[in-house]
């Protein structure tokens, strides 16, 4: 029996646990949640059916799509998978730890049975860096996680925006002894990203990389309430107050300048690399820093064009170092973003060196099939009719056996899959277009096309 | 890449000078003057036309590539774009305004009842303001005319957004405190501006050259303040 209090704190979030003020910030948003077909609408008079509803930003995804995002998922694994990293899956409720990795309003929020508050994931790496702590803190070697995950944001309404949606990503954590060898680690994080969206066939993609220690340098001398207001500024992308702020801070106007400048450049690393005296010493260093990477990526065969964005900014606190997205034309969004987090582990207790990026797998599937990606169907759906049921099921196993997708019985959706009708004589033979075969022979010329 | 930059400019009080903004850098206006069209089309650019509080959103989903538009109207909006150039014109401020001399009676009322109410139309911008100011308020959503809500007991305060200030002393009331002064701003969608930096930030250069130009001639007080 569970009571309704029960009901409120088990898994399934009813309506009035989330935080309200979050949800209704701007008035129009209206959440329900399926509580077992009681179906009260507190708003009074005709509204959706509520056996019906779906939480605002949630949708079903059907099958053509949902194939699609399979064979997308498949490729990424692939991908992932001959670079050496190995799958993880952590699990979708943590603890709500309020560390800061992310945004904390768009936590989505709720009370467990025993009062302590959960969250469903809004990312992945906290999690990893979590199980790397947990489960791996005394191993001495890199590891190589990789995870393919439905992370939870709390959007405003009406943005067109998902609450939930998968990322594909993956995390290279360095071995304990190594200190400084991620240059490496990040051309190798880099590298795998260029190849998992060029395997997904993305032609326009483009890859920007930057550096938390830009920024940061110019930032070094600001005392902390100057530096987070200026990151914060950085973060929302108000470049005018950022420039203005550090003006009023009282930074030079050579130094204002040149900030503009830098955060302004998007191109080769080099022209930096020479004039790095004269940017402040932390800025010098992430210009090195990223001249090294640029080196070592020269070697990395990757197949989509590498940028430095010099402007680019951590969107989340725990980037140390490196950061980096990817972006493909006709999209507003980036695709994938990443970079290095050399603090987040320490958080959990285990001083690890970490890079890693996450891939927005909706955006990816919505660029590539912009590009007129399809799934390249060989062969069809095999649709067996007519015989007895005796017959239906024989010729379809021995279909199956040949290599064929044989679904009995004409079926509402195939997923976008083309489908063949073939008419069961017996055990043995189907007709086609007209003409009996042996299963045999009609396997062979299916499998064929 | 061939295809012309995309604006969104915010129909409204600041158009006009939008149009002005726009001749300074060279781009084409001709089209825009009949302003019928909600999309126009000239050889180095295209115009969306819309209300200002699109803006943001047409921006930050990349439907235009830059836009021009308040700042007023990108802190209540709470879209992911970023803020090029302070163009300099359509100042205003947001404020937080009470009837005169009631501002001690509030705070008062505010130890007693433990929360005041506040009137505004730009509902996140008022929250944001309270919470970081640790007051305790209830925000009460109007559609406009906010500084009738003191005078007739809807709400002790309001935030409302004044340029001269007269609206409120002809009402009564008076500036309890600025939460921001606020300039119309050229913005750019985050995956534009990266692959098409080239172009958005020469663009960006003659845009402030030109705001920079415009507070040297005088004409209003505020891109000097901006600088």
């Amino acid at each position: 029996m569970v009571t309704p209090w029960e009901a409120r704190s088990g898994i399934w979030p009813s309506r009035g646990i989330f935080e309200a003020s979050q949800l209704h910030l701007d008035g129009e948003a209206s959440f329900y949640f399926g509580d077992g077909g009681t179906n009260t609408n507190d708003r009074g008079g005709t509204a959706l059916d509520m056996r019906l509803a779906l939480p605002q930003g949630s949708r079903d995804i059907l099958p053509t799509e949902a194939r699609e995002l399979q064979a997308i998922r498949r490729i990424l694994l692939e991908a992932f998978g001959s670079y050496g990293y190995v799958p993880l899956e952590p699990p979708t409720l943590e603890v709500a730890r309020g560390d800061g990795s992310v945004d904390e309003r768009r936590v989505l929020r709720f009370l467990d049975r025993d009062g302590s508050l959960l969250a469903l994931r809004p990312d992945l790496t906290t999690a990893v860096a979590r199980v790397v702590a947990q489960r791996y803190g005394d191993a001495a070697e890199a590891l190589r996680l990789s995870y393919i995950a439905t992370v939870f944001r709390q959007e405003h309404s009406m943005r067109g925006s998902e609450r939930e949606y998968d990322q594909a990503g993956v995390e290279l954590i360095a071995p304990a002894s190594d200190g400084r060898a991620t240059a490496l680690a990040d051309a190798e994080v880099v590298a795998l990203l260029c190849d998992a969206l060029s395997r997904c066939g993305l032609p326009s993609a483009e890859i920007d990389i930057g550096h938390a220690g830009i920024l940061g340098g110019f930032l070094d001398e600001a005392d902390a309430a100057a530096r987070d207001e200026a990151l914060a500024r950085a973060r929302s992308g108000d470049l005018v107050g950022l420039v203005a702020g550090a003006r009023s801070g009282g930074l030079s106007a050579t130094r204002v300048d040149l900030l503009r400048e830098v955060l302004r450049y998007r191109g080769p690393i080099q022209p930096w690399l020479a004039r790095r005296e004269a940017l402040p010493s932390g800025s010098a260093r992430a210009v090195e820093d990223l001249a090294v990477l640029g080196g070592l990526l020269e070697h990395a065969g990757t197949p989509l064009p590498v940028r430095y964005d010099l402007g680019l900014v951590a969107p989340f606190g725990y980037y140390t170092g490196t950061i980096f997205h990817a972006t493909a034309s006709g999209l507003g969004l980036a695709v994938a973003s990443g970079g290095r987090y050399d603090d987040l582990l320490s958080r959990f207790g285990a001083g690890r060196r970490a890079t890693g990026f996450a891939i927005n797998i909706p955006l990816l599937h919505q660029a590539v099939v912009a590009e007129g990606w399809r799934i390249d169907d060989a062969s069809p759906l095999v649709i067996l009719e007519g015989g007895s049921p005796e017959h239906l099921l024989q010729a379809a196993s021995a279909l199956r056996r040949a290599g064929l997708a044989v679904a009995i019985g004409a079926v509402a959706d195939s997923a976008g899959r083309p489908t063949l009708a073939l008419r069961v004589v017996d055990g043995e033979r189907v007709e086609r277009d007209g003409r009996v075969l042996p299963l045999a022979e009609a396997a062979a010329g299916l499998t064929a096309v | 890449m061939s295809a012309p930059l995309r604006l969104a400019l915010a129909q409204g009080t600041i158009f006009a000078e939008t149009l002005k903004a726009l001749e300074g850098v060279g781009l084409p206006t001709g089209g825009l003057s009949g302003h019928r069209r909600l999309l126009v089309r000239d050889d180095d650019a295209e115009y969306v036309l819309t209300r200002p509080a699109d803006v943001p959103t047409y921006v930050a989903h990349g439907a235009a590539d830059l836009g021009m538009v308040g700042r007023d109207v990108l802190l209540e909006s709470d879209e992911d774009v970023i803020e090029l150039v302070d163009l300099g014109y359509g100042l205003c401020r947001f404020v937080v305004a009470a009837p005169v001399g009631s501002l001690d009676r509030s705070l008062d009322e505010y130890r007693h009842l433990g929360s005041l109410e506040v009137a505004t139309k730009y509902v996140r911008v008022a929250q944001r303001h309270f919470e970081r100011r640790g007051l305790q308020v209830e925000i009460i959503r109007l559609a406009g005319a906010v500084e009738l809500a003191p005078q007739v007991g809807l709400s002790d305060w309001i935030v409302d957004l004044v340029s001269t200030g007269r609206t409120l002393r002809e009402n009564g009331l008076a500036v309890v405190e600025e939460i921001a002064t606020c300039s119309a701003r050229l913005v750019a969608n985050r995956v534009a501006y990266a692959r098409d930096r080239e172009r958005i930030s020469a663009l960006a250069g003659r845009f402030e050259a030109w705001a920079v130009g415009r507070a040297g001639r005088g004409s209003m007080p505020a891109a000097a303040a901006s600088r």
